[in-house]
């Protein structure tokens, strides 16, 4: 069948595991390690401070949930939300308006009952606030084509920013909900956390070779607010990993596979007795509910939330990391997420990082080159959009799938590896045995030619093997493999961006 | 009425037994242009019933009224005695009505697999919270119907092709998928639109070869084609719509010979 087989465990056979990724999967594992080698050093040299670097962390953490819940609607079921910037602010101000000491309508909660967190309580108030939106939403659009739901959503989103905006009593306006507690704040024992845990003084270095270059790394205290962040961390981990445990289930299930097909052929989904407005509002609520855990972890995390944290173009940078890493793909959606902070951060450091004047000097006849320069560098953070806006066009004209297509077929797993079928089950090897919609190794499809290929795969087998259980021998080992590497990385590596494989 | 089937006669035959469809005197106007004009036919279970006529004939749209896709004016639609007039698509497709498209639809990104099971009905799987509160059903479930679907495929000698993507089959072979994804609904009726349009000739006869063995196993057809040598040689009896309406019914060859079947088609006297 395909090369993908009996996939590598990357743990026992890092070499081999390697050679069965596509190019894509290559690059993408290069340049996350690449950003992860330039953060280090950042860290090590101090030039990014241990708790902002964990902030940063979150931020991550929060663009993916939001791309994952994108990708439930525009990948999943192709309908076209512009509207994610309010159902996140839905999430961030339903949380915020409970436990901010500002909230003009609670004045900040004390523990329920003495004991049990607010902010536990917030989850449920955004996303329930998102929900019930969604449906009110979705009720009048979804039922029509889905440039109605993108115009309508498009719409909701100012009406949302204003209403926040403008209604004083409930939301303070544009002065925001400040005195927001961390997630664990008021949480019995795990509150008190961050003060008890030890504070570590890193003692600055000079490292180098004397006389030649020396630099000073190092030089930095890891304390209290360093463990409030890292604790963040782990709280949006569990949030990613959660929210990844329950899409992998849903979409690869005659569920997910009904929403691929409206997605296509919404007309063909009806023709063949599927409920395509009931499947569509599922999706479109359960996307929704995603992207507000995004905005109540975002309120616990910045402990300030204000109206312009519902600007239009925090949807279009969800879009855009959907889009990026593939619609209709998980970790398509990690990796966007990802790299939209990458570049959101990215540009800010480079510009400090850069020389302020052009380290060499010009003759007088090019002083434009110096003074376009320095303007450049002066104003770095701002080409972030510059970028974002290249990187879209080179995606969509070199690789509109995305990087990290899709590439799973939609079937139910374990379905898929026990059904005896003539000719040999292609899935076998595509698919891993634990129980339930687990994690299989990939088809082949990596665009065009892999297609075909794996077509020609399919025929050889058919031709070759004729029997029954042509790809029996094969399927334990590549199954397994695959969730080894799966379940390591979905848990340790999802804040990361998912770098190597679901 | 006296008259056997084996002759032609005017309008629809309305007499027969063991009616699985039934349209009721449907209408639909588009503005000024009445596209159904109080047709009414029955379609007699386990036949192979052609529809034919010419362009504007109001067949396909005959087609989006019975399946729900479009609201009629007027009339009633029946499957098996339930009234379908009123339903949505998904439900008259729950009814055991499933329908094919005239230009067959390409389901992107999925494989032909794939698209073949979309076909299943009452799949638990397709609820949201069953996926978490009975896996090993939906499990039990989609081994079987995936299982059911390699062997249609099979059946229908394209076993070859489940792997490969849905978007890179030819028009025929979209046109085979397409009726063995039908088969996986196990319809009563199927309703064909135009199943050899754009298919080669060696392809047309496979697909009536399925199409004429899936109706010795029991299955209902309802096939418009314009290809008459291929309708005449499947479906009987034959019923003529002209205008919007029911022009004759019958067997192939009297439908054949009839001058006002040629009429309609050649543009002749008419009304």
């Amino acid at each position: 069948m395909t090369e993908t087989d009996a996939r590598p465990s990357v743990t026992s056979d890092p070499r081999g595991y390697w050679a069965a990724l596509t190019g894509a999967e290559r690059g993408v594992a290069a340049f996350v390690a690449a950003m992860l080698v330039l953060l280090l050093w950042g860290l090590v040299s101090g030039g990014l401070g241990p708790t902002y670097f964990m902030y940063l962390v979150g931020l991550v953490g929060m663009y993916i949930l939001l791309s994952f819940g994108l990708n439930v609607q525009w990948g999943y079921a192709g309908l076209i939300n512009f509207s994610v910037a309010a159902f996140f602010g839905l999430g961030a101000y339903g949380t915020a308006l409970l436990t901010a000491t500002s909230s003009p309508l609670t004045g900040g909660m004390d523990p329920i009952l003495g004991f049990f967190p607010v902010p536990i309580v917030g989850i449920f108030v955004g996303l329930g606030l998102a929900a019930v939106l969604a449906v009110v939403i979705g009720i009048p659009t979804l039922r029509l084509r889905a440039d109605y739901l993108a115009i309508a959503s498009l719409g909701l989103a100012e009406v949302v920013r204003l209403v926040m905006l403008n209604q004083r009593d409930w939301t303070n306006g544009s002065a925001g909900l400040r005195g927001i507690p961390g997630f664990f704040d008021v949480w019995p024992v795990i509150g008190d956390l961050p003060q008890t845990l030890p504070e570590l003084r890193f003692q600055e270095l000079e490292v180098g070779l004397p006389g030649v270059w020396t630099t000073r790394i190092l030089g930095f205290t890891i304390g209290e607010s360093f463990w409030s962040q890292t604790m963040n961390v782990l709280l949006v981990t569990v949030f990613v990993a959660v929210t990844y445990l329950v899409l992998r289930r849903v979409h690869q299930s005659p569920w997910g596979r009904v929403l691929r097909t409206i997605r296509s052929d919404e007309d063909l989904a009806e023709a063949l007795g599927k409920d395509t407005y009931s499947l569509k509002m599922q999706s479109f609520v359960l996307g929704s509910v995603i992207m507000a855990l995004a905005g109540v972890f975002y309120a616990h995390l910045n402990l300030f939330v204000s109206p312009g944290d519902l600007n239009p173009i925090n949807t279009f940078y969800v879009w855009i990391a959907v889009i990026l890493g593939g619609s209709g793909s998980n970790r398509g959606a990690m990796f966007g997420g990802f790299v939209i902070i990458a570049i959101q951060e990215g540009t800010r450091f480079i510009g400090g990082a850069l020389p302020e004047s052009l380290p060499i000097d010009m003759p007088s006849f090019l002083g434009f080159v110096e003074s376009t320069y320095t303007t450049v560098v002066d104003n770095f953070a701002s080409t972030r959009l510059l970028a974002v806006g290249i990187i879209i066009i080179l995606v969509m004209r070199y690789r509109p799938e995305g990087v990290l297509p899709p590439q799973r077929e939609l079937i139910w797993p374990s379905a898929a590896r026990t059904a005896d079928v003539s000719g040999g089950v292609v899935t076998g090897s595509q698919v891993d045995d634990s129980p339930g919609p687990d994690d299989e190794g990939q088809r082949a499809h990596d665009g065009v030619e892999d297609t075909v290929h794996d077509a020609d795969d399919a025929t050889d087998d058919v031709e070759s093997t004729g029997g029954t259980d042509a790809a029996d021998g094969n399927q334990p080992d590549g199954g397994t493999d695959a969730t080894d590497g799966a379940d390591a990385n979905a848990g340790d590596d999802a804040t990361r961006g998912g770098d190597d494989d679901e | 009425m006296s008259e056997t089937t084996q002759k032609l006669r005017d309008g629809p035959n309305l007499d027969k037994e063991n009616v699985v469809l039934e349209v009721d005197t449907l209408r639909k106007t588009f503005g000024g242009l009445v596209a159904t004009n109080d047709a009414s036919f029955q379609v007699e279970k386990g036949t192979i019933t052609g529809l034919i006529g010419p362009n504007g004939a109001g067949k396909s749209t005959l087609f989006n009224l019975i399946t729900g896709f479009y609201e009629e004016d007027s009339g009633r639609v029946t499957v098996n005695g339930v009234d379908v007039t009123d339903a949505e698509p998904h439900e008259v497709a729950e009814e055991g009505l499933i329908r094919t498209f005239q230009t067959p639809r390409k389901l992107e990104g999925m494989t032909v697999r794939e698209a073949m099971l979309v076909g299943a009905q009452d799949q638990i799987g397709e609820s949201f919270v069953s996926l978490f509160t009975r896996p090993g059903e939906v499990a039990e479930q989609e081994r079987k119907t995936l299982e059911d679907a390699h062997r249609i495929l099979e059946e229908f000698e394209i076993g070859h092709l489940a792997a490969q993507s849905a978007t890179d089959l030819s028009g025929g072979q979209m046109k085979l998928v397409e009726l063995a994804r039908a088969m996986l609904a196990e319809p009563e009726v199927l309703l064909l639109d135009e199943p050899v349009a754009g298919v080669n000739p060696t392809l047309a006869n496979k697909l009536r070869d399925q199409i004429a063995r899936l109706n010795e196993q029991g299955v209902t057809f309802c096939i418009i084609e314009h290809d008459m040598d291929f309708i005449m040689n499947l479906a009987d009896p034959i019923i003529v719509l002209d205008q919007g309406s029911v022009l004759v019914e019958g067997p192939p060859d009297a439908v054949r010979n009839d001058d006002r079947v040629i009429d309609a088609y050649l543009g002749g006297p008419g009304e």
